[in-house]
């Protein structure tokens, strides 16, 4: 019987993720769709050489006389078969560029959200653990002061202290203040050997740490809360009761209760931390999707940026969905 | 409602015959009167003099008015390739965003031939920003100043020729508008309360009402003891003590601080450009030239300003649509709530960006908008779920056994309970909008013609200011926008204790 219900309910959140992704296509499609302007005009070069035919072309060849219908259709398929247009600038394929650009965005979140869980967790945990105390107050007042930081502004900081001696002191650590690994060294050519593996280590931690710090106050302050609604309800204080320790009380009793909202939490907390990638990318020059928004919004590269939307926002609805199917598994209540 | 409980007799009217109907204008009544035409009078009055406050023009700042402006370059098309320089005309003074004529005028001496392409560049401090074609074009100058505009002439002969003109772009004087937007938009709000106000006080008045009733009089104290305790509550939480100096502190410093700034911020000094911080400039100067110590008075305003408006446009959108999904409900609320969904899951900064970049340049009042339009997802869904919870309760209920309408129940019953929600959200939204501008600009895009905190981060990040040695410049700025995020978050918080302790019992 749990079973059934339990497909039934992965099926509907199935259905509810593939309505949500065609959403947000369409969103996608109306907001390029009303921006002001000809796209032609970007394609062509304003200037008289340029044969007006080719423009009328381009309007035969991108459907721009067609009912508004009609080219969503076309822009639907196209989305979904991976054809995206040509970038302006570098005149290779958007769909082939997003795609590797995505793997860096991705290693730069998912170290940076296990490090914001890690950090998250504990510091939440133990703040509501000595409630009221010195390191409760402390922890978040310093998280939060992180947590109203324009996280650029945060990697800035962090980049000219690890790429300088801060007062004279000779053993400070240096880190490389950009890119995503020792080009120099190893060459443009990406090869996967150990060197590489740690030169692409080393490169990565200022720029996950920055994430991590300037998104943990989310996680903290909200496990710190949920925690604290746990420990009030009766069975704590009939756990206590027993003669149970305050380890054994937060172990046993108090964290299991207070994890599963903590699930849903990160994975909206995704959009946030995806939102700050995009700035630590571009301070550290790390060649992720944000990098290359940037890159597309100085060149003016709307192919490019078309598909930045679509990109966050699928990536979001699947962190959502993973977040559910964890906490069905961590959740007993709901499987039933 | 009113029917029921409307009293015969009003204020000053004899009260001898109180049991009998309304009849015949009495004194009262006439009374009522002419007060209503007077408030009337002098609310249409009100409304007429801001009208004409926004149609009237400004007076024509330094660039005169902008108009349409031509200019001639001369070029011969000789056998050699040489020319001279000819006389660019007198009316060379061009505002950005009107359109100058270039009239160009060729000949040739070569027997037969005939002038056959004209070509103009036009570039401003080296680079090219237009390339135009035709014996006539026609420019629009994008930004403020110095463009040369190089005719170059091909006759039939291939021979060719070019001379120069140059065009002194200066920046259009702001109109009445766009220098009192924020002005008109609070003295309209204020405006309309009042006029809110004094209608229902006519409808009052000629409804044989009290003005102010015991009721009224009791509800004013209670509400007033009410925000005496939140008060109270706010300033003996910690959170909520700090966070009230430190925006107490910001809002002095954007009420006074542009008073006091030193130096004007858009007068450009070039020969004084990235100094370090002296006795004349405490904080240095940025790369044209402006006092960063003025510009970070100037910015407190802006970046406020900007918090505020677009948190506020926000929350109204949001509570507009958690209101009506939640109250309406069935497959009305499904589909609100669908859309709600896919807004939501898109990252927010990502949507700003990508809006911000198809809208190309982008003023102050672009960037509010930006911000507000984008972010009322997440206060709808909230809205929504505490309106569901308020339409379960028994007083909805019983109001509507009484036949109050759906709009009634909305006003007066769901929409002051979800308020301190709301409320509390707006402040939170405030600080991240504020951040939100900040990163915008950061990533140049950047709103036209103001000074914010953000804008002064990208300029100084842009310029590298760590590497010449201008920490201040990215230092002070960035320490402000933390102190004001600080100043809306902790107060935010606090305000979410203090006013919905169910949601976040502690």
């Amino acid at each position: 019987m749990a079973s059934r219900s339990f497909r039934r309910y992965v099926g509907k959140r199935l259905v509810n993720v593939a309505l949500t992704i065609v959403g947000i296509m369409i969103l996608n499609f109306l907001l390029v769709h009303l921006m002001p302007g000809d796209p032609t005009t970007q394609m062509i070069p304003r200037d008289p050489k340029f044969d007006a035919s080719l423009r009328w072309q381009l309007v035969e060849k991108f459907h721009m006389n067609d009912s508004v219908t009609t080219q969503l259709a076309a822009y639907m398929v196209n989305t979904i078969t991976g054809e995206w247009g040509t970038s302006y600038i570098s005149r290779r394929p958007v769909f082939d560029i997003i795609m590797g650009d995505m793997k860096w965005t991705m290693l730069l979140v998912g170290i940076s959200t296990v490090l914001t869980i890690l950090l998250g967790i504990g510091i939440g945990a133990y703040s509501a653990y000595r409630r009221g105390g010195p390191f409760d107050v402390g922890a978040t007042s310093i998280t939060l002061f992180f947590y109203g930081m324009p996280l650029f502004w945060l990697a800035i900081v962090l980049q000219l202290l690890f790429t300088t001696h801060p007062l004279a002191m000779h053993w400070w650590p240096q880190l490389p203040s950009g890119g995503y690994y020792d080009t120099d060294r190893y060459g443009n050519q990406l090869r996967f050997t150990w060197p590489v593996v740690l030169s692409i280590g080393r490169y990565l931690i200022l720029p996950s740490l920055t994430l991590a710090i300037g998104t943990v106050a989310g996680i903290s302050l909200i496990m710190r809360g949920s925690l604290i609604d746990a420990m009030t309800e009766d069975y704590i204080l009939t756990a206590r009761a027993k003669g149970l320790s305050d380890y054994q009380v937060l172990r046993h009793h108090a964290l299991p209760n207070g994890m599963p909202p903590m699930i849903a939490l990160i994975a909206m907390n995704i959009a946030f931390v995806i939102g700050g990638a995009y700035q630590v990318e571009v301070v550290f020059n790390y060649p992720g999707i944000g990098y290359e928004t940037m890159n597309a919004i100085w060149n003016l590269d709307f192919p490019i940026l078309q598909f930045i939307v679509v990109i966050g926002g699928v990536a979001v609805v699947i962190a959502n969905f993973v977040g559910d199917m964890l906490l069905l598994y961590v959740d007993p209540r709901i499987r039933i | 409602m009113e029917s029921l409980s409307r009293p015969a007799s009003c204020l000053g009217a004899p009260s001898g015959r109180a049991s009998v109907k309304s009849q015949g204008p009495t004194q009262c009544d006439l009374r009522t009167r002419v007060l209503s035409v007077v408030i009337v009078v002098m609310i249409v009055g009100s409304g007429a003099l801001a009208l004409a406050c926004v149609a009237s023009d400004p007076p024509s700042g330094i660039g005169g008015p902008a108009g349409f402006q031509s200019m001639v370059a001369t070029a011969l098309a000789l056998p050699l390739a040489n020319a001279s320089v000819a006389n660019a005309g007198p009316d060379q003074n061009i505002t950005v965003g009107s359109p100058a004529t270039l009239n160009g005028s060729a000949s040739t001496p070569s027997q037969g031939a005939t002038i056959v392409n004209y070509t103009w560049r036009l570039s401003k401090t080296g680079a090219t920003v237009a390339t135009l074609y035709g014996e006539q074009v026609t420019f629009v100058p994008p930004k403020a100043g110095l463009y040369r505009a190089n005719l170059t002439i091909i006759d039939s002969n291939n021979h060719t020729s070019w001379d120069v003109a140059l065009l002194i772009t200066r920046e259009r004087p702001k109109t009445f508008l766009e220098q009192y937007w924020p002005v008109l938009i609070i003295g309209g709000l204020i405006a309309a309360c009042a006029a809110y106000l004094s209608f229902k006080a006519v409808a009052r008045i000629s409804g044989g009402q009290p003005l102010i009733s015991t009721a009224d009089r009791e509800k004013f104290k209670l509400s007033l003891r009410k925000l005496k305790e939140v008060n109270r509550k706010l300033l003996s939480n910690r959170m909520g003590l700090i966070g009230s100096i430190l925006l107490t502190a910001f809002i002095l410093m954007a009420f006074f601080g542009p008073m006091l700034a030193p130096y004007s911020v858009n007068v450009q000094d070039l020969k004084h450009e990235f100094e370090k911080p002296s006795k004349t400039h405490w904080l240095g100067t940025d790369q044209a030239g402006v006092d960063i110590f003025s510009q970070l008075l100037y910015g407190s305003r802006t970046s406020i300003i900007i918090g505020i408006f677009s948190a506020v446009i926000a929350s109204l959108l949001g509570t507009a649509v958690g209101l009506y999904a939640g109250y309406v409900g069935g497959w009305k609320d499904e589909v609100v709530m669908r859309l709600n969904d896919i807004v939501l899951s898109i990252p927010w900064l990502v949507l700003m960006i990508v809006v911000a970049a198809f809208m190309g340049t982008i003023n102050l009042l672009g960037v509010i908008l930006i911000i507000g339009l984008t972010g009322w997802s997440m206060t709808a869904r909230m809205v929504r779920a505490q309106v569901l919870s308020i339409r379960e309760k028994q007083f909805v209920e019983r109001a509507r056994a009484i036949g109050a309408s759906d709009m009634a129940i909305l006003r007066r019953h769901v929409f002051p309970n979800t308020f301190p929600l709301v409320f509390a959200n707006t402040i939170l939204t405030v600080a991240m909008a504020i951040l939100s501008e900040a990163t915008l600009s950061y990533l140049r895009l950047r709103p036209q013609g103001t000074v914010t905190w953000g804008t002064m981060l990208s300029y100084a990040s842009q310029s590298s200011a760590f590497q010449i040695g201008l920490w201040e410049w990215i230092m002070i700025p960035g320490l402000m926008i933390v102190g004001l995020v600080l100043a809306f978050t902790l107060l935010g918080y606090a305000l979410d204790e203090i006013l919905n302790p169910k949601l976040r019992k502690r």
